[in-house]
């Protein structure tokens, strides 16, 4: 393990897998901004739609975006993210992608 | 008033619209200023802005943004045009003042209901200038946009009818009240 590990011992390998290593080797983000239209409900519904998310995480994804003013909701390669922008965008979200630093 | 839902599930997976005749017609009447919101697009106007809106904030990705447009932009066109043509197309016909009109949608279709109502709040809201803090409540009955706030409302509570019915039926289930 390199020497920067992280210092908080993850509870499984399933949770380290998903939070730190998969977001940091990824060069791409998706984005989705607040917007005064979108009610928060179809927000919650577009997420859980195009990316399969469960209640709670298109829930807390839709707070992050209304309370924050934006939130991270995908990412990857260049192309995949293009292409989650753009379901986004039929869909009435404002999003967009930038690298990831 | 329609009492009840105006949206349904039923048995055989349809979703059923339950609509006056004063709001189809509306509806169509939405519908039609939409596409021409399409077919005759302003570089200038908001809307076309909020209906098709940048991928790239990052100037260095000019060339990338460019790309993206030329790839995507026709098919976000065309999909926003067949969901109009798609609920033009569905909506009940001859149904008078007063009496209440059903559509039995199946998949392609609720989703083509879905966007162009999103699609006209998007519009109205764009042309409305619309904030976080705006409550119709606030706007007087002389106002002159009062006529467009109502329509504004009431695609919002339609709309909220529609998602209740599509967030039943994912993962998590029925949303509480």
């Amino acid at each position: 393990m390199a020497a920067n590990a992280p210092t908080v011992v993850p509870d499984t390998v399933e949770e380290l897998f998903r939070d730190e290593v998969v977001e940091r080797d990824v060069p791409w983000v998706v984005l989705v901004w607040n917007d005064p239209v979108n009610t928060m409900l179809y927000v919650v519904y577009v997420f859980q739609k195009l990316f399969g998310y469960s209640r709670e995480k298109a829930t807390r994804l839709m707070n992050q975006v209304h309370y924050e003013g934006k939130a991270v909701v995908a990412n990857g390669a260049r192309e995949k993210c293009e292409i989650d922008v753009a379901r986004l965008h039929a869909h009435g979200l404002w999003a967009t992608m930038q690298h990831d630093r | 008033m329609i009492f009840g839902l105006r949206f349904e599930r039923a048995a055989d997976g349809a979703l059923i619209a339950r609509l006056h005749g004063e709001e189809i017609d509306l509806l169509r009447q939405l519908a039609g200023e939409l596409t021409q919101v399409l077919e005759d697009p302003s570089p200038t106007d908001p809307v076309t802005d909020r209906l098709f809106p940048h991928a790239y904030l990052d100037p260095t990705e000019e060339d990338a943004e460019a790309d993206w447009q030329r790839l995507v932009h026709p098919d976000l066109v065309t999909t926003r045009m067949s969901a109009l043509s798609l609920l033009v197309d569905t909506l009940p016909r001859d149904v008078a003042t007063g009496d209440v009109g059903e559509a039995h949608l199946d998949e392609e279709q609720e989703a083509a209901w879905l966007g162009v109502l999103n699609d006209a709040r998007l519009a109205l809201g764009t042309r409305l200038g619309v904030s976080d803090d705006d409550d119709f409540d606030d706007v007087a009955p002389d106002d002159p946009a009062y006529v467009a706030w109502q329509i504004y409302a009431w695609l919002t509570a339609l709309q909220g009818d529609l998602v209740s019915v599509l967030l039943s039926g994912l993962p998590g289930g029925p949303v509480e009240e």
